[in-house]
C-alpha cells in the first residue's frame, strides 16, 4: 500500500515545483483583454491592427493623429514644410526626443528604418508604403535582382550588402539634411503622406537594439559576425533578421511606453518610458490574452479588466439590443458596450475573370449580370436579421464618414425589377417554371458561394444571399464553406465564383480602398481588368490640386459601383467593443478607432 | 543484468525510433495542409517577391531540404555541426509569431499545461479512488447510485460547459477566484476541477470495479477468517489490487492531462501548450506543429514506460 502512495506524491512534488517557477500578475492601471495574439512587436514586420495597438504605446512617429478627425499632429517632428509641387517635404525633429535608453531621435533613425522597410530581406507587408518616394521602388527592385543573381563567394555577400547602403543613400529620397532635420522626396504628390508617415510600419527603429550590438551606443556599426540579431547569410547575400530584438530587456522604443514583459499568449505590460513626456494617468497597462471571447466577458464583468476590443458574439446582439432600447441602461454591460462603425467593408467578390478556374464559362464576366446580382440583394435585410447589430449598409467600397473631404457614391439600390432587366439584357430571362435560363433554355450556371468558416457570421450572411438570389433571379446557388488557409488560396488563385471578403483601409485616404480595383495590383483578387479604370487612377495619382483629385476619385468609385460592380459591398464593418464611460475617458469614436493609450484616462461615475 | 532491467533498456531504445516515425508522418502531414504559413489570410498581402523571399528563407518551398535540415536541427546534428544553433534540440522561430522560438515558446508553456495537468490528475485521484471505493464496497446503495451518476456526468458533460459554469459561478457571482489568467493558486483550481472531471469519473469506475472483484476473492475471506478489522482488510489487502488498473490507467491519464487540454486552456484563458495542437496546424505553423506533436509523443512514450516499470515495483510478480 505505501508504494501505491509514490506515484501521487511524486505528482504532488512536482506541482509544487511548478507552482514557485512562476510569477503573478501584478495590478495595472488599465487591463486591456485582447481577443486576438500579438503577433510580433516589430513596427517594420506588422500587418495587423492588435500589434499596431501596442506599436503606437511604444513608439512615436514623425507625426500622430488626433483621434477626433485624424488629422496629423506634431509628434517626434515639431514642425515641417512642403516645396511649391508637393515634391519635398521637410520635417524639423524634436531636439529633446529621446530613445528609451537615453539616445536622442535623430533624422538618421528614420533613414535607417525606412531602408529597413524597403529591403527585400525585410520582408515587410508594408514595404511598397513607401513606393512614392523617388527612387524607392526601382531600390527594392535593385536589391531584389541583386539577390536573385547572387553568387556566393567569400565576402561577396558584405560587399553586395555595403553596395546596398551606398545605392540607398545615392538614389532614393530620404535624406538626414543634419542631426535633426529630415527631408523625403517625392515622384508625385501624396497629400496623405503625413497620414502615411503617422503609420505604424513607419515608426523609428534603434539600428543597435534591433541588429544587437554589443555596445548600443557605438557611432559605427561592429562587424556583421558581432551583431546579435541579424546575420549575413553567405549563400544567399540575405540580410536574415532575428527578431528576439523586439522583447522586453533588449527592445528600444522611442514611444510613451516600454514593454516590461511579453509573455507569449499570455500578457503584456507596458511601464512609462522615462525619456519621454509622459503626461497621460495610465501609468501602467496589462494586456491579457483571452482566446475564447466568453471568458473575457466574464473578466469584465467581475471587474478584472477596463476595455474589451472584441466582444462574444453570442451575447453582444442582446446587449445592444438592450442598450438601443434603453440608452440609459444602468447595467454595467448594458452601459459598457460600443458598437462603432469602422475603417473597413464587409463584401463579396464576383470573380471578373473570362472563364472559371474549372475552364467552364464564367457568367460573372458580364458586369451586367454583376449588376443584377447586387440589384437583387436586400442588404437592410441581412443587418437587420442575418448579422443583427445593424451595420449601416453600402453600396460605395470606401465607409462613409472616414476620410476628410471625401464622400463615397451611393452605389446601386435594392431593386430586383432592375435586376431582372439587366439580365435581360445579358441574355437571361426567367423561363415559366421561374428558372433563369438563355434563349436557347440552358440554365444560368448553379452559383458558389466561398467563405471561411472562422465565424457564423460568414454562413449566415451567405445562407441570406443564397435564398435572396434564387427567390429573386430563379438562379441556383451552392455554399462551400472552408477553412481559412485553402480559403486564402483558392482565392489567391481565382478559384471561386463568389467569395466573401473584407477590407480595412490603412491611410486616410480613399485610394486604400480604390487601389484593389488597379489591374496590377496584387490584392485584385476578383481579376478585375478595366483600362478605363487603372488610367483613371493612374491620373488621380498624378494629380496636384488636392481637391480635384478627390473629385477623380470619386468619380472613379462611382464607376466601379455603379457600373463595373467588381464586388458586392454588403455593410461598413462594426467594431464591438466594451468599457464603461463610467470609468474610463479619452476613447475615440472614430471609425478609424486607433486608439492611442497614453490619451486615455480614468474618471469617477462622470460620463463623457 | 535483470531482466528487468534489459527490458528497460530496449524500451528506452526504442524512443528514438518511435520519435522518427512520428517526425516524418507528421512532417507530411503538416506539408500538406494547403496555403503559406507566412501569409495573413485575408488583407492586404505582401508582394509575390517577398512571399516567396521568405519561403526560402525558411525552406519551405522545399520538402525535402526542410525535412533533413529540420531533423539536424532537433536532433542535436547542426548544433555539434556548429551551423548557428543557439539550442541542442532547436525547434527554430514559430512561424506565425516570429519575436518567439518554438523552444521558449513549449518551455514557458508546457509547465503551465503540467501544473493544471497535474492537480487535475491528483484532484482525480482523491475523488475517483474515494468514490469508487465507497461505491464499490456497498454495490447498489444510495451511495453508489450517486457516484455513479455523478460520474456519467463528469465523463458526459462539455468542459467547456463545466468551465464556463465555474467561472460564472466561482468567479463573477462569489468572487472568491479570477476569472481567468494564470499565477497563482486560485488560479489553478477551478480549471483543474474542471479538467479532473472526466479523470474522476474513470478513476472511480475503474476502482469500484477492482474493490468489487477483489472483496469476492478468496484471500480476502481468508483474511476475514483470521479475526482482522475491516478496516484493514480494505486498506491493506483490497486497495493495493483493486487500484493497479488505475495505475495503469494513469500513465495515457496523466500524458493527456499534462500536455494540456484545448478546451480548458481556451475557456480558463491558461498560457499552456493544449492551444497550440490546434492553432498552428491551423495556421499551418510548421516548427510549432512539429514541437508540439514530438514534445507530446516524447511525453507519452516516457511516462508509458514510467507506468510500467512502476507496475512493476508496486507488483514484484508483474513483467515489464
Amino acid at each position: 500500500m505505501t508504494r501505491l502512495l509514490v506515484p501521487p506524491l511524486v505528482l504532488v512534488l512536482i506541482l509544487l515545483a511548478l507552482l514557485s517557477l512562476d510569477q503573478r500578475e501584478r495590478d495595472a492601471d488599465l487591463v486591456l483583454a485582447s481577443d486576438n495574439e500579438i503577433f510580433t512587436l516589430d513596427p517594420q514586420r506588422m500587418s495587423w491592427l492588435g500589434d499596431m495597438r501596442i506599436a503606437y504605446a511604444l513608439f512615436q512617429g514623425l507625426v500622430r493623429w488626433n483621434t477626433d478627425d485624424f488629422s496629423p499632429q506634431p509628434a517626434v517632428a515639431t514642425s515641417w514644410s512642403t516645396s511649391d509641387n508637393g515634391l519635398v517635404w521637410t520635417f524639423h525633429l524634436d531636439q529633446d526626443a529621446r530613445w528609451s535608453n537615453g539616445t536622442p531621435v535623430t533624422a538618421d533613425d528614420f533613414v535607417w528604418s525606412w531602408q529597413r522597410l524597403l529591403l527585400p530581406d525585410t520582408a515587410a507587408d508594408y514595404s511598397n508604403l513607401l513606393f512614392a518616394v523617388d527612387g524607392a521602388k526601382a531600390f527594392w527592385d535593385w536589391r531584389a535582382d541583386a539577390l536573385a543573381q547572387f553568387t556566393p563567394s567569400p565576402g561577396a555577400a558584405q560587399v553586395l550588402m555595403d553596395e546596398t547602403e551606398h545605392h540607398f543613400a545615392d538614389t532614393v529620397g530620404i535624406t538626414a539634411l543634419n542631426t535633426h532635420t529630415l527631408e523625403i522626396r517625392l515622384t508625385h504628390p501624396l497629400p496623405y503622406l503625413l497620414d502615411l508617415l503617422a503609420f505604424a510600419p513607419m515608426m523609428p527603429v534603434y539600428r543597435p537594439a534591433v541588429e544587437g550590438w554589443p555596445d548600443h551606443h557605438a557611432t559605427t556599426p561592429p562587424p556583421w559576425d558581432d551583431r546579435q540579431f541579424v546575420t549575413l547569410i553567405p549563400e544567399t547575400g540575405r540580410l536574415q533578421p532575428d527578431h528576439h530584438w523586439a522583447r522586453p530587456g533588449t527592445m528600444v522604443s522611442n514611444g510613451p511606453y516600454v514593454l516590461d514583459q511579453w509573455r507569449y499568449r499570455r500578457d503584456l505590460r507596458l511601464v512609462p518610458n522615462t525619456h519621454a513626456n509622459h503626461s497621460g494617468e495610465i501609468k501602467s497597462v496589462l494586456v491579457r490574452s483571452f482566446p475564447d471571447p466568453n471568458t473575457a466577458l466574464l473578466a469584465f464583468r467581475s471587474g478584472e479588466v477596463d476595455w474589451l476590443t472584441g466582444v462574444s458574439a453570442d451575447v453582444r446582439q442582446d446587449l445592444l439590443e438592450a442598450k438601443a432600447a434603453n440608452p440609459l441602461d444602468t447595467d454595467i454591460l448594458v452601459r459598457s458596450i460600443h458598437a462603432i462603425p469602422a475603417f473597413g467593408t464587409d463584401f463579396y467578390s464576383f470573380n471578373c475573370g473570362d472563364t472559371l478556374a474549372n475552364g467552364k464559362p464564367n457568367p460573372f464576366h458580364d458586369e451586367r449580370v454583376r449588376r443584377a446580382f447586387a440589384l437583387a440583394t436586400d442588404k437592410q435585410t441581412i443587418v437587420d436579421h442575418v448579422t443583427g447589430l445593424h451595420e449601416p449598409i453600402t453600396g460605395s467600397f470606401t465607409p462613409k464618414g472616414s476620410i476628410a473631404g471625401y464622400s463615397p457614391p451611393k452605389g446601386l439600390g435594392f431593386d430586383r425589377v432592375r435586376a431582372l432587366r439587366e439580365l435581360a439584357d445579358a441574355g437571361w430571362s426567367l423561363n415559366d417554371s421561374g428558372a433563369l435560363t438563355d434563349t436557347m433554355g440552358t440554365s444560368f450556371p448553379s452559383v458558389d458561394i466561398k467563405y471561411t468558416t472562422s465565424s457564423s457570421r460568414n454562413r449566415r450572411i451567405a445562407t441570406a444571399l443564397r435564398s435572396q438570389w434564387k427567390e429573386a433571379l430563379g438562379v441556383e446557388v451552392t455554399l462551400s464553406g472552408q477553412d481559412s488557409k485553402s480559403f486564402g488560396a483558392d482565392l489567391k488563385n481565382g478559384d471561386f465564383m463568389v467569395a466573401r471578403g473584407r477590407w480595412y483601409g490603412d491611410w486616410g485616404d480613399p485610394t486604400t480602398f480604390l487601389e484593389l480595383f488597379h489591374s496590377t495590383n496584387g490584392n485584385n483578387d476578383r481579376q478585375f481588368s478595366n483600362p478605363n479604370i487603372d488610367a483613371k487612377l493612374d491620373a488621380a495619382a498624378a494629380e496636384t490640386d488636392p481637391a480635384t483629385r478627390m473629385d477623380m476619385l470619386a468619380d472613379i468609385e462611382r464607376e466601379l459601383f455603379e457600373v463595373h460592380l467588381p464586388l458586392l459591398p454588403i455593410c461598413q464593418l462594426v467594431e464591438v467593443t466594451m468599457h464603461d464611460p463610467k470609468a474610463l475617458g479619452g476613447m475615440t469614436t472614430h471609425p478609424r478607432l486607433i486608439q492611442y493609450i497614453g490619451d486615455i484616462h480614468r474618471q469617477d461615475g462622470v460620463d463623457q | 543484468m535483470s531482466p528487468m532491467q534489459r527490458i528497460i533498456i530496449s524500451r528506452v531504445a526504442q524512443i528514438p525510433i518511435i520519435l522518427f516515425a512520428v517526425y516524418t508522418l507528421t512532417f507530411a502531414l503538416a506539408w500538406l495542409i494547403p496555403g503559406n504559413p507566412l501569409e495573413k489570410d485575408e488583407g492586404r498581402r505582401p508582394p509575390a517577391a517577398i512571399a516567396e523571399a521568405m519561403q526560402s528563407q525558411w525552406n519551405l518551398d522545399d520538402p525535402w531540404t526542410f525535412y533533413w535540415s529540420y531533423l539536424g536541427d532537433i536532433t542535436g546534428v547542426n548544433w555539434l555541426l556548429g551551423n548557428g544553433n543557439t539550442a541542442v534540440i532547436d525547434f527554430g522561430p514559430s512561424l506565425r509569431h516570429e519575436n518567439w522560438s518554438v523552444n521558449e515558446i513549449i518551455t514557458g508553456q508546457l509547465p503551465v499545461s503540467m501544473t493544471v495537468g497535474i492537480a487535475a490528475i491528483l484532484l482525480a485521484l482523491l475523488i475517483g479512488v474515494s468514490a469508487g471505493t465507497l461505491g464499490g464496497l456497498r454495490p447498489g446503495t444510495w451511495v453508489d447510485r450517486l457516484t455513479g451518476s455523478v460520474s456519467v456526468i463528469g465523463v458526459s458533460v462539455p468542459a467547456f460547459v463545466i468551465g464556463t459554469a465555474l467561472l460564472l459561478i466561482g468567479g463573477v457571482w462569489l468572487q472568491w477566484f479570477p476569472v481567468g489568467g494564470w499565477g497563482t493558486l486560485s488560479h489553478l483550481i477551478l480549471p483543474s476541477v474542471a479538467l479532473s472531471l472526466p479523470f474522476s469519473a474513470w478513476i472511480a469506475r475503474l476502482t469500484r470495479q477492482g474493490v468489487l472483484e477483489e472483496m469476492q476473492a478468496d484471500y480476502i475471506r481468508t483474511v476475514r477468517a483470521k479475526g482482522v478489522s475491516e478496516r484493514v482488510v480494505v486498506m491493506n489487502h483490497v486497495l493495493p489490487n483493486a487500484l493497479l488498473p488505475v495505475l495503469s490507467y494513469l500513465g495515457p491519464a496523466t500524458a493527456a492531462a499534462l500536455t494540456g487540454s484545448f478546451v480548458i486552456e481556451k475557456v480558463f484563458a491558461i498560457p499552456g501548450l493544449g492551444m497550440h495542437f490546434v492553432d498552428a496546424v491551423l495556421s499551418k505553423d510548421l516548427t510549432m506543429i512539429m514541437g508540439v506533436v514530438l514534445v507530446y509523443a516524447a511525453l507519452l512514450v516516457i511516462l508509458n514506460l514510467a507506468v510500467d516499470v512502476m507496475y512493476a515495483w508496486v507488483d514484484p510478480r508483474i513483467q515489464v
